[in-house]
């Protein structure tokens, strides 16, 4: 289970939150939990490489984009590697959204767009959509294989 | 709200508004999660009505806001007039009605729905206008937002801010709430709607229509799985889309992905049967569904990877709950070596790899399948070759089912058949073999791959494949790869742990591994017929092959030192990873000094987070349990934790950890063990800010307030450990030694009598010198702690030991041998005091039993003597007599300490003969203690023996003879569930790791104490300890006059109270709460349900005592003396003593009238101050507490609430 995916700025504030199957109460460790992870690890991180962390028996995995920071969070099948994959289907759409690593400017200008995507590529909690031309096809609403 | 508003200074919607570019549509609103509301000002007006109920939401959203960014000051820029919620609405209403508009359209796209997105959903009044837009709209990118909103709206779970879809709760419910109320749309009203036309949308077969259908589909299976109707109409919907094109016949694999397209019949099948697929891994599994599999099967075949990918997961879901029917359904995919099953290695998909190897996994270990070895080897052999996946995710997985890990379920044998597997087997690729690097182009498979040589074509054993893969993986820069690798390593030593634990690895590691080649068939035969027998089978001397000349040790040998080195690493959790992997693989015998240094070397670093450490200590337990054999090489390591990090982690754990260690250590580890524990006492102070020996095991670090507090609170615990555990770990016990009262020894002089007493027994020796020392030198409360234990150790052992203590507690009490022990040892850090140890009131009613146990003695020879003398018998009269004062002073003795009644002779070993006539002569039988535990295990397995019950309390039972097999059994039922469970909090923590939980947020709270840190001064920490400490011995004094001594009350509510770690102190202090646990196990232990009322025991025994004790809170010398006279006769009474149920029940009914003993000083809201003296009327009693009124306001002015019940005199 992909349990959350997080899109914070450079100072901590959240972007875009998905949460799936954590307890309304429990969102607000987990932003919290999450947005020191960043503010403690990323300050020098390079463009999309890649941290871990784990709590419990949660995973996660976590990046810098630009000036963006990525953040999921998985149990079960959706271990560190799976994460990993997660997060590279994530950033490489951002970027395709974008055109490039975004500024926060740039983040938010392609904010729709960007909310699109993660809909094809996290749906109930579960990866679906990996490729990120599929993606695009599908953010606008055409089928997965052009017929 | 509006606090948070400042705080943030800015909101997701104002930067997204703060473009020139989106000026049309004015200006900021809210963010979605951690911006708080700065929803238009007049909004912020009309919710304040609406505040209250909404605290809670803005309560989370400001402390997120707080948590993330407390002062945040985005420079203003171009100040627009908020963007509403409500305005965006009106904007979609509006321009709904003109969709047919380009114009419309762009507005919509460009600016209205991406702002929108902020609120991660919408409220139901929007859904009549996106309806319209469905219907009439015909742009996709407006449509593609359609259904993004309709999807949100179904998927809102009905109430505010709980949107399963990702909603949080923050103030833009609140505007959404505000909105439903005005227009009075709900939900129920748009659902149906919305589901319809979704549905509509979704059986349109119009190829016009393919795209629109998708998309409706997957907005459909957003709703939650709650409304049965909806589930219906959906399942209906994909398996009628299936009917249509599951069918495989037309199948076309394209290679990769299918992009360069087929023709347009097939590409749409494919898209069907993709979008079919995806919803149906979204709606619940249903396993006893013969279509539901069958799709899933088909499914397989699939162009489409993702359709692939959710076509294995399901059927791999549903493998684990009915794998015959996977299996055989399977069959045909599997065959040769080349069904579509052999296809999937070569798809592109990793999670689709992943569902495969879980698959055969589930299939190859199927007890339902034991009938069919032809199939569970083909399954078998395509997850070994699954180990040569180019993606670690699909390897790692592969390597943890072959380890017999899949959830966390997995019993022992499981585990351990796991390891024999990886060690044993043989992988034998087919004739072609198939696995080839496509996939090394993949762009998602970053993770570095491990080309398989031509070499890896021959036969290959497992492990050697495991062992170079993990080698490579630890090469490599990613973080989570290092931490994937590193929780493969530690599953591996949970499977080798399990393999030892049962015996069955008899492999000698040392052994040559052989490549394998020339009798693959007969192997082969041979593994799948022995399949269920794997566990038991003999090493298969796999000969042949010039290769390998490694052994199993070699290549975990040279593993580990990979392992050992990623500890390099700076990500903190890979750390921690690489930690747990090494302690679950070091072997009982294994050299510590390595694990030892990486640790103490680690823990050094302040950068752990106290989340990881305790999870590490939790570590220890899961090996232990594992190992006990284990035990003293953990608390070696344990020991290094209370050293270095005492702050940072939970103590209960810790010394659940010690204690259950203890007992794991069996009798030739327990001095050791008990060793390991109290060397925390041997340890110099700490010097804060010293830099020096940071990595040294002995040095201890406490550099702060907070830790030296932990490091404090720690010594006392180790101080009662060994206190309550040293005659156990020394196997001297008054009751069990066969010498009698030592005469001669008790002529020599106290040196002589220690060197003999060493000599005789080191480990109870050493105990003493060090309980002796922090008898003198520790801090206040430790002292307090020591002279307890020294009494409890008094009690329990025989000469010279006993008379050891006396003479130590006497010079104590004088304060006189002070200077003989303070210049040999340093001070804890804290002034002793010139005026001696200030333990007299503490230690004279000690002295007092020890007086009285003596004296009886001496009469009892000197009796003796006479009768020998004289040659007379022994009279019923002088019989009684002797009885009866070995029963006072058994009752007396029960309060310092626990003492397994029938066994426990204060008269001496020689007075057991004339007991026991007695007892004959009157038929007292000795099980009238059976309600005592420790009458049939002794003390030692009493106190421990619970935890080994516990973990097998089925064998135990079995074996112990001695106890009544009922009663065992009641007990340890009892037990089970219950004294551990709920007496010790660490257990729970234990447990729940062991069982593999926990997904619940992490707290982060720890980040508050850091930065209020600085308001607490090191004087505040020590007046606070000693404060609690005080209340604590107050507390503790009236626990054992409380406890009956024929329940277990008084060893559980020792066990509960000075087990408490951390909370050591205000444990006694707590709320009532804190006592529940004794009052349970009392209920339980009197069978009858009959209840030690404190009401009875404790009224009586403070009455009259009066001015004495006035100034000294309830100390022992009240609670002995005053119990010692109101046992009349304890033992006459058993069957019939109705310690407080009559009080109890009068109490509940009647009005109680009580007089305060002392002054009372409330420690909590719902406590209530007392002054001695006062008249208080008694309303009921909970768990040792009164709930009482005052007949008028106390100074405070308050009139009732709570206090100890033994403050008050009940009438």
């Amino acid at each position: 289970m992909l349990l959350a995916v997080l899109f914070t700025n450079t100072e901590g504030n959240i972007l875009v939150e998905r949460f799936q199957g954590v307890p309304t109460e429990e969102r607000l460790h987990w932003r919290s939990f999450l947005v020191k992870l960043g503010a403690d690890n990323l300050r020098r991180a390079k463009n999309e490489e890649l941290f871990v962390a784990s709590h419990k028996s949660v995973y996660i995995v976590y990046t810098m984009l630009g000036d963006v920071s990525i953040y999921v969070v998985g149990k079960d099948e959706y271990d560190e590697l799976t994460l990993s994959e997660v997060i590279y289907v994530i950033t490489s759409s951002v970027k395709d959204a974008c055109g490039k690593p975004p500024t926060e400017r740039l983040f938010l200008d392609k904010y729709g767009k960007i909310c699109l995507c993660l809909d094809e590529i996290v749906w109930k909690g579960l990866l679906e959509s990996t490729d990120k031309s599929r993606i695009r096809r599908l953010t606008r609403l055409k089928p997965p294989t052009d017929v | 709200m509006a606090s948070g508003q400042e705080s943030s200074g800015t909101t997701l919607m104002d930067l997204i508004t703060s473009d020139p570019a989106t000026a049309a549509s004015a200006a900021p609103s809210l963010a979605p999660a951690a911006a708080p509301s700065t929803l238009g000002k007049p909004v912020t007006t009309d919710r304040k009505s609406r505040r209250a109920t909404l605290t809670q939401i803005q309560n989370d959203t400001i402390a997120a806001a707080k948590a993330l960014n407390p002062v945040r000051a985005i420079p203003q820029r171009q100040k627009k007039k908020p963007v509403s919620y409500a305005q965006l609405v009106r904007s979609i209403h509006e321009l709904a009605a003109t969709s047919d508009q380009k114009s419309s359209q762009k507005q919509l796209v460009q600016h209205v729905f991406p702002k929108l997105a902020v609120y991660n959903s919408v409220d139901p009044s929007v859904a009549p206008s996106l309806l319209m837009l469905h219907q009439q709209c015909e742009d996709r990118n407006v449509l593609r937002y359609v259904y993004y909103y309709l999807a949100r709206i179904l998927s809102d779970s009905g109430s505010q801010g709980l949107s399963p879809g990702g909603g949080i709760p923050t103030p833009n419910w609140d505007a959404l709430a505000d909105i439903d109320a005005v227009g009075g749309v709900t939900r129920a009203d748009v659902i149906p709607r919305i589901v319809n036309q979704l549905t509509a949308d979704a059986t349109n077969a119009d190829p016009e229509f393919h795209a629109r259908r998708l998309a409706a589909l997957k907005a459909l299976t957003s709703t939650s799985a709650s409304s049965s109707e909806i589930l219906e109409k959906l399942y209906e919907i994909v398996f009628g889309i299936l009917e249509k094109v599951g069918d495989a016949k037309h199948k076309r694999r394209k290679g990769l992905f299918g992009k360069q397209g087929g023709d347009k019949e097939s590409n749409t099948r494919s898209n069907l049967q993709y979008a079919a697929l995806s919803a149906l891994r979204r709606l619940p599994l249903d396993p006893g569904n013969p279509a539901f599999l069958h799709r899933a099967i088909q499914g397989i075949s699939f162009a489409d990877p993702v359709a692939v990918r959710h076509a294995l997961a399901i059927i791999s879901d549903v493998a684990t709950r009915d794998p015959y029917s996977v299996a055989m359904a399977l069959e045909k995919h599997i065959e040769h070596g080349a069904g579509a099953l052999h296809d999937i290695l070569h798809l592109h998909d990793v999670l689709a790899r992943v569902s495969l190897a879980r698959l055969c996994h589930s299939l190859s270990r199927a007890r339902a399948l034991d009938e069919r070895p032809d199939i569970t080897s083909q399954f078998s052999s395509l997850l070994y070759q699954l180990l040569l996946d180019p993606s670690d995710r699909v390897c790692f997985e592969a390597i943890l089912c072959v380890l017999g890990k899949f959830d966390n379920t997995e019993r022992t044998e499981e585990r351990a058949a796991g390891w024999i597997r990886l060690t044993r087997e043989i992988l034998k690729l087919p004739e072609a073999p198939s696995v080839t690097l496509k996939d090394t182009d993949n762009p998602t498979a970053k993770v570095n791959t491990v080309k398989p040589s031509s070499k890896a074509k021959r036969p290959q054993p497992l492990i050697k494949l495991v062992m170079r893969r993990l080698e490579s993986s630890f090469r490599s820069f990613s973080r989570p790869v290092l931490h994937a690798a590193a929780r493969v390593v530690q599953e591996m030593g949970k499977s080798r742990a399990a393999a030892y634990a049962l015996g069955l690895y008899d492999v000698d590691e040392g052994i040559q591994l052989h490549a394998y080649s020339e009798n693959a068939e007969s192997l082969d035969s041979e593994f799948n017929s022995s399949s269920q027998s794997e566990g038991t089978r003999k090493t298969v001397p796999v000969s042949n092959g010039p290769g390998g000349m490694d052994t199993i040790a070699g290549l975990l040998a040279s593993l580990l030192e990979v392992v050992r080195t990623t500890v390099a690493c700076e990500c903190v959790y890979v750390r921690a990873m690489v930690i747990k992997a090494l302690i679950w693989m070091q072997n009982p015998h294994e050299s510590l000094e390595e694990l030892q240094s990486i640790i103490a070397c680690e823990l050094s670093d302040p950068a752990w987070p106290s989340a990881l450490l305790n999870d590490i200590l939790l570590t220890l337990h899961a090996r232990f349990k594992a190992t006990p054999d284990m035990a003293v090489t953990l608390l070696e390591i344990a020991r290094i934790f209370a050293t270095k990090v005492p702050g940072k982690i939970d103590a209960d754990v810790l010394q659940l950890l010690w204690k259950t260690c203890l007992v794991g250590a069996g009798p030739e580890g327990k001095h050791t063990a008990l060793e390991a524990v109290t060397i925390v006492l041997d340890l110099p102070p700490p010097h804060p800010g010293s830099m020096l020996g940071l990595t040294s095991v002995d040095r201890v670090s406490a550099s702060d307030p907070k830790s030296a507090l932990a490091l404090q609170r720690l010594v006392q615990a180790a101080v009662w450990f060994l206190g309550e555990n040293a005659n156990y770990a020394a196997s001297e016990y008054a009751w069990e030694s066969a010498t009698p009262p030592g005469t001669a020894l008790m002529m020599l002089d106290a040196d002589k009598m220690v060197a003999a007493a060493s000599s005789r027994n080191p480990t109870l020796a050493g105990a003493l010198t060090r309980l002796q020392r922090c008898a003198f030198s520790g801090s206040w409360e430790v002292r307090i702690i020591a002279a307890q234990a020294l009494i409890t150790i008094a009690i329990r052992s025989g000469e010279p030991y006993r008379l050891q203590i006396y003479e130590f507690l006497h010079a104590l009490s004088l304060g006189g041998v002070q200077s003989q022990f303070s210049q040999s040892q340093i001070s804890n850090g804290e002034d002793q005091g010139a005026s001696g140890t200030g333990l007299g009131s503490l230690i004279s009613p000690m002295l007092k039993v020890l007086d009285e146990m003596y004296r009886a003695q001496d009469d009892l020879i000197r009796d003796m003597r006479n009768h020998d003398n004289n040659k007379q018998e022994w009279t019923d009269e002088e019989l009684k007599k002797l009885y009866e004062t070995h029963e006072k002073l058994l009752n007396l003795v029960s309060l310092f300490c626990y003492v397994p009644r029938a066994k426990y002779l204060p008269l001496g070993p020689t007075s057991v003969k004339l007991i026991e006539i007695y007892r004959n002569r009157h038929n007292i039988s000795t099980s009238t203690g059976l309600n005592d535990p420790a009458v049939a295990t002794g003390i030692s397995d009493l106190v421990y023996g619970i935890s080994e019950l516990v973990y097998e309390s089925k064998e135990a039972v079995k074996e112990s003879d001695a106890i009544d097999p009922e009663l065992a059994m009641a007990w340890a039922a009892g037990l089970e569930d219950g004294l551990w469970g709920k007496n010790a909090p660490a257990m729970e923590k234990v447990n729940e790791f062991l069982a593999g939980a926990g997904t619940d947020a992490p707290d982060v709270e720890e980040e508050e104490n850091i930065t209020s840190r600085p308001s607490v001064t090191y004087d505040d920490l020590w007046a606070k300890s000693i404060l609690e400490t005080y209340e604590a011995e107050e507390d503790d004094a009236r626990s054992s006059g409380t406890s009956s001594p024929e329940s277990t009350g008084s060893v559980e509510t020792s066990i509960s109270s000075h087990f408490g770690g951390t909370s050591y102190p205000s444990l006694f202090s707590s709320r009532p709460s804190g006592y529940g646990v004794s009052q349970n196990s009392e209920i339980r232990s009197g069978n009858n349900g009959r209840r030690f009322g404190n009401t009875s025991t404790g009224g009586p025994t403070f009455e009259g005592i009066g001015s004495p004790v006035r100034e000294e809170p309830p100390s022992y010398s009240s609670s002995v003396l005053q119990r010692f006279e109101s046992f009349e006769n304890p033992l006459a009474g058993r069957g019939a003593q109705s310690f407080g149920s009559q009080d109890e029940d009068t109490g509940s009914q009647n009005l109680q009238f009580g007089k305060a003993l002392y002054d009372f000083t409330a420690g909590g809201d719902d406590e209530l101050s007392l002054t001695a003296g006062e008249e208080v009327e008694i309303d009921y009693e909970v768990d040792g507490w009164y709930y009482v009124k005052k007949k008028r306001p106390g100074r405070d002015g308050r009139m009732a609430g709570l206090v100890p019940v033994l403050y008050v005199s009940s009438s």
